[in-house]
């Protein structure tokens, strides 16, 4: 590794070195290296091959605007390794490469492209039809970028923050750290972000003088430490910004490095103001054989040299068109390149102060010539043209720094929605209008002169400040008057191509697109950038139009011989830079409820499942028939967690009218120590809830939902309720309770054994409602229902003491027997005596009446507008209704699955639930089928998934099919 | 014989040093590493009502004034209570004796109903900013301010309850079946801080000097 030392800017440190390993060897680099500059660093010049022809792809930009540079790294594919910090170990392979990136056996593909014209896929493999499916998988095979193992797994953590800021400035630069430094000034908090892993953008690597004696690198230092000494900064190194949404919103992802926890860390940034200070990149010069490894832009030989310490070649030929390349030469040449030829293809406005230093170094210059053709692999030789292709020049060399001029980094612009229009004095895409708290500072404006820029960068600071409240009249006043006293916008170029056909000169390397198929593109009629775009494939790789955002636009303005100012850059869209899946995954907390008896529930060998937001003992035993739970509860006791509930307080002196305008019964009628069972309806009277009603005190009652209805209930009653001013207030106390259903002919014996209240069937008779302790200490509520068809008690007791509560009844239960059950006994339980769940047994559109629940509505309700009554009035009568119907199957002990559908010549409904009871010693079930199939005695066909054709029969029978008198619950 | 014990849904990983009975509660006073600079704390037996009447502003409860405005707090010996809207406000006793619930039907114990931790320590707000966009960090707030928004991915209500630099605190509650997951997402989150836990003792401390 040869490095050159002792430069002032360089950013690696040359005591320590980094060990990396790419093709079964070990290299070295430094640490502040990129992958990149590490393997360039080595000798290595092609870092991959290209998408369609697998043409050799090296260094090119060093900002990741193409992926030329992806490789894949620790076996991620598409790492963009200019854009990676390396890292000790890092394990480095070559993408789309057969053989290796030298000698690639598909490389031959490069000579197939008249085979392969604009759009050839889409024309050539569809007729006939049968082709395409076979193409496809040829295509795929030899296409693509990179590959992921199946069995991959991402390692390390992904990180996200919410962070909030009065101003958000995008771009670490020189304009950018003038912002955030203006915007901080007066007391707001600013948040700066930068792609690359240092402040001072243009200026880091750069030696020319920013004031007399002061060069451009030492003072973006300085604007750092300035920024480091105001604690309202933010500073995100390493963060690109991906998105931009109203109100400001902007999106990023930084990357982490060695003192940070995470790998990468995905930012949400809200911020009243945005200042977008992003700079510019180079616009890829247009010839022959542009992308061949030994080619590179003007910033990639610059930064190569002054950053990283590394010569890129040992003679070359420079084809630039702004002033950057011409200092550039001088200073690479200074630190030991040979330069055979800087080509320039203005005639008027370069710098002549460096123009002399050219001559000082007796470096040729050519103005009003540019680079035609690259030629050798590896690269050898270079000819140079006049811009109209007069006369040429050849020049042996090993590398070209070719660039067409700069081009503003538009892209966070053009998502945050500011309109941009070509601008025919710098030839870039400015914005004319910029929406509300938006500011643009910088080159990005055109402007080159460096105090210039930070000039501007201060205004757009002090007015972003403006913008969130903090004005600062007469600082703004002086920055302006101070832009004003300097250079203007430099004059840029349009579009600069070499006099060539474009077979082989490539508009967008990402997707091996040229010129020619452009033009192509062009002549088949696809006169819009954005069709081209999509037909040509230009833009749409992993850089996001980073070679050829602008040039497209352009090439397409100048066969349109557009001349005005209405041609646009190529759509964006978020993510702008490639982001991990990973990093917008996060940490991805997963958040679900658990009830006071989660742990126990387990430990006793609850097989738990995620029902909605809570997590539920579903079964108690691998058999999954829960033959043992059921049994058990229909001969001793069981006890089931049935904290899950919704459950809520509602009180004040309009409370009742609130129960009655979404209650179906009449809710007066819920005398103290009662409940009352009743249900909900929707404006269309059907039916989304049910639950019961018991009253505590005067103007106040405790009600229960179903779980899934408890998270929306109080907006359900406040909507329903919103224009009556009615005076009644609602406290959710779902996770307040945890509630036991106790069940089973011994329940009784069970909560007498802990209890001093009278339970007896007298004092506490089936739907009554009571409260009193267990145990002394423990307060309860409780409802005598019979949801499982046996007597049964739901104990509903603060969270807090439920597993005490529980225990106590586990223990006062042993000697009858007493065991938990699961969900899914519930439901066997339930369906065995008719009950229903709304959701399993109803859809969206089954009314109060299709359930047979008709009975709850009190139609005798006076002045209480209960929501859903005129519905039901109107579909109580309507035929062919999907009704609810029992059913018992035939000559099967197997039920059907639930959700398999009910046939005749066609489809008359489905299977809510059927079960084989134990019991009742037969398969049973419950189904909503089309009135009058649901009539008793009828014969129902069931169609079941892979049932080939074999329908299974059952006969709709009465409900409930256990103990229809109901004594058992009552007893 | 069951032994008759209130439980907390929040189980934190880390060796406990002293607890101390409290109203049928095991509280953890003290855990074996304790940070002095940054800790989470599990509240959960401190008594917690919500109170909701038309006419709030004209409630007193035990003597302690109800704020006037939403988002706005006030601490008092003890008693932090949270205006969260036009009629309802939330009073959390969060340390000293409890206090009995006035027998007014305005007041509900939602003791039971809620998870509540508190954090304190100077990279609070960095944490929280790691699950919440809810800016704790403006500078034009001032403590003690209510918040009330998803943290986590949960609706919570959230009071900043110091936000000098030296030892901001939030304090926050949500429904009690997020516990396990809440804690997990905020010792996850405060992992790079070293976010430990705390017992009650160094939380009582911590109140005593805001007052």
């Amino acid at each position: 590794m040869n490095r050159l030392k002792n430069k002032p800017t360089l950013r690696v440190d040359t005591a320590q070195t980094i060990s990396f390993t790419y093709k079964k060897k070990t290299f070295k680099g430094l640490k502040g290296d990129t992958i990149a500059s590490a393997l360039f660093a080595n000798g290595i010049r092609i870092f991959s091959r290209s998408l369609k022809y697998h043409r050799p792809r090296g260094l090119y930009s060093m900002d990741g605007e193409c992926s030329n540079t992806s490789m894949e790294v620790n076996g991620i594919p598409n790492v963009n390794t200019e854009k990676v910090l390396l890292e000790n170990g890092m394990q480095l392979k070559a993408q789309n490469v057969k053989g290796s990136p030298e000698l690639d056996i598909m490389g031959f593909m490069g000579s197939l492209d008249r085979a392969m014209p604009a759009g050839f896929y889409y024309r050539t493999m569809h007729k006939p039809a049968r082709i395409w499916p076979m193409a496809l998988k040829q295509i795929r095979k030899v296409a693509g970028l990179g590959r992921i193992s199946p069995d991959f797994r991402m390692t390390g953590e992904y990180d996200e923050i919410y962070p909030s800021a009065d101003v958000c400035v995008l771009g670490g630069g020189p304009a950018g750290m003038a912002a955030a430094a203006a915007a901080a000034e007066s007391g707001l908090r600013v948040i700066l972000l930068e792609a690359r892993p240092r402040l001072g953008g243009f200026f880091d690597y750069r030696q020319s003088e920013f004031s007399p004696g002061v060069p451009l690198h030492q003072h973006a230092r300085e604007l750092e430490a300035h920024l480091q000494k105001m604690p309202n900064i933010r500073v995100f190194k390493h963060t690109s910004m991906v998105g931009a949404y109203s109100n400001n919103l902007i999106t990023a992802f930084q990357k982490g490095d060695e003192n940070d926890d995470f790998e990468e860390r995905y930012l949400e940034i809200r911020a009243h103001s945005v200042v977008v200070a992003t700079g510019c990149i180079e616009r890829p010069l247009l010839f022959e054989n542009n992308e061949r490894p030994g080619v590179m832009q003007i910033a990639c030989a610059h930064r190569l040299t002054n950053t990283y310490g590394i010569l890129p070649g040992k003679r070359a030929v420079f084809s630039i068109a702004h002033d950057l390349g011409i200092e550039a030469a001088v200073d690479l040449f200074d630190a030991g390149l040979d330069i055979a030829a800087v080509a320039d293809i203005r005639q008027d406005a370069p710098n002549e102060s460096l123009v002399a230093e050219l001559a000082q170094r007796k470096i040729p210059y050519l103005s009003g010539w540019l680079a035609l053709s690259a030629h050798g692999s590896p690269f050898k030789k270079v000819v140079l043209t006049t811009l109209q292709g007069t006369f040429e020049k050849k020049f042996e060399c090993d590398l070209l720094v070719a660039s067409a001029g700069m081009t503003p980094v538009t892209g966070p612009l053009s998502m945050a929605q500011a309109e941009l229009s070509f601008d025919h004095h710098t030839g870039f895409f400015l914005p004319r209008s910029l929406p509300a708290g938006l500011f643009a500072a910088g080159r990005i404006m055109g402007l080159n002169d460096p105090q210039a820029i930070e000039a501007s960068g201060r205004i757009a600071g002090l007015s972003a400040a403006a913008a969130s409240g903090k004005t600062s009249e007469t600082a703004l006043s002086a920055t302006r008057a101070t832009l004003a006293g300097r250079p203007k916008a430099d004059r840029g170029n349009n579009l600069v191509m070499a006099p060539v056909k474009g077979r082989k000169t490539f508009i967008c390397f990402d997707e091996d697109t040229t010129v020619k198929n452009i033009k192509q593109a062009l002549s088949m009629g696809f006169d819009a950038t954005e069709l081209i775009k999509r037909f040509t494939a230009a833009g749409t790789g992993p850089g996001q139009g980073g070679i050829p955002g602008h040039n497209l636009p352009l090439l397409v303005a100048q066969h349109h011989t557009d001349t005005g100012t209405r041609t646009r850059p190529t759509t964006v869209r978020a993510p702008l830079v490639p982001t991990l899946m990973a990093t917008y995954a996060g940490t991805n907390h997963d958040m679900s409820k658990q009830t006071p008896m989660h742990a126990s529930q387990k430990q006793e060998g609850g097989i738990m499942r995620r029902i909605g937001v809570w997590n539920r003992a579903r079964y108690f035993s691998d058999d999954l028939s829960c033959r043992r739970e059921i049994e058990n509860v229909r001969t001793n006791v069981g006890m089931l967690d049935a904290t899950t509930l919704g459950k809520f307080r509602i009180y004040g002196p309009d409370a009742l009218k609130a129960l009655q305008r979404v209650y179906v019964g009449n809710m007066s009628k819920t005398p103290q120590g009662k409940i009352k069972y009743s249900a909900m309806c929707n404006e269309d009277g059907c039916i989304i809830d049910d639950g019961v009603v018991a009253q505590k005190g005067e103007n106040d009652y405790y009600f229960t939902t179903s779980t899934a209805r408890a998270g929306t209930t109080v907006e359900w009653i406040r909507f329903h309720t919103r224009y009556e001013g009615w005076d009644f207030n609602m406290v959710n106390l779902t996770d307040a309770f945890g509630v036991i259903n106790l069940a089973g002919p011994r329940a009784r014996e069970v909560l007498a054994a802990i209890s001093d209240a009278d339970i007896s069937n007298e004092a506490f008779p089936f739907a009554a409602y009571r409260e009193f302790t267990v145990n002394g200490s423990i307060p309860v509520r409780v409802m005598r229902l019979g949801f499982v068809g046996e007597l049964s008690y739901e104990l509903h007791v603060p969270s807090s003491w439920m597993e005490t509560l529980w225990e106590a009844l586990a223990e006062a239960g042993k000697p009858f027997g007493i065991a938990n059950f699961g969900l899914e006994a519930q439901n066997v339980l339930r369906m065995e005596k008719g009950h229903l769940i709304i959701g399993s047994e109803s859809e969206q559109r089954t009314t109060l009446h299709d359930v047979g629940l008709g009975g709850l509505w009190d139609r005798n309700k006076k002045g209480t507008d209960t929501v859903g009554v005129v519905a039901l009035e109107q579909t109580e009568q309507q035929d062919k209704r999907l009704k609810l119907a029992g059913f018992k199957m035939k000559n099967t002990d197997k039920p059907p699955k639930d959700g398999s559908i009910v046939v005749d010549d066609r489809i008359r409904g489905h299977v809510c639930i059927a079960r084989y009871s134990h019991v009742l010693q037969e398969v049973v079930g419950m189904a909503l089928v089309e009135d009058p199939l649901n009539e008793i005695g009828h014969e129902l066909h069931i169609y079941e998934d892979e049932c080939q054709g074999q329908l299974v029969s059952a006969t709709v029978v009465p409900m409930p099919f256990y103990d229809p008198k109901g004594e058992r619950l009552r007893s | 014989m069951t032994d008759m014990k209130r439980r907390s849904p929040v189980v934190f990983p880390f060796e406990i040093k002293k607890t101390e009975p409290w109203e049928h509660w095991t509280v953890v006073t003290e855990y074996k590493s304790e940070r002095e600079d940054l800790w989470i704390v599990d509240l959960s037996h401190r008594p917690r009502w919500d109170i909701q009447n038309n006419a709030l502003s004209d409630l007193k409860p035990l003597d302690f004034a109800i704020p006037d405005t939403p988002g706005q707090c006030r601490l008092e010996k003890g008693v932090l209570i949270n205006r969260m809207n036009r009629t309802q406000a939330s009073f959390w006793q969060l340390t000293g004796e409890r206090f009995e619930m006035p027998d007014d039907a305005a007041f509900t114990d939602t003791t039971d109903g809620t998870l509540f931790l508190a954090m304190v320590g100077r990279e609070v707000p960095l944490v929280a900013e790691k699950l919440s966009a809810l800016d704790f960090l403006d500078p034009t707030t001032t403590s003690p301010r209510l918040f009330q928004g998803p943290f986590a991915h949960v609706p919570c209500q959230m009071v900043l309850v110091d936000k000098s630099d030296d030892k901001p605190g939030i304090l926050l509650t949500c429904s009690r079946g997020y516990a396990k997951d809440m804690v997990a997402a905020i010792m996850q989150a405060g992992r790079e801080f070293t976010l430990k836990p705390a017992g009650q003792t160094a939380f009582n401390r911590w109140v005593e000097s805001l007052t």
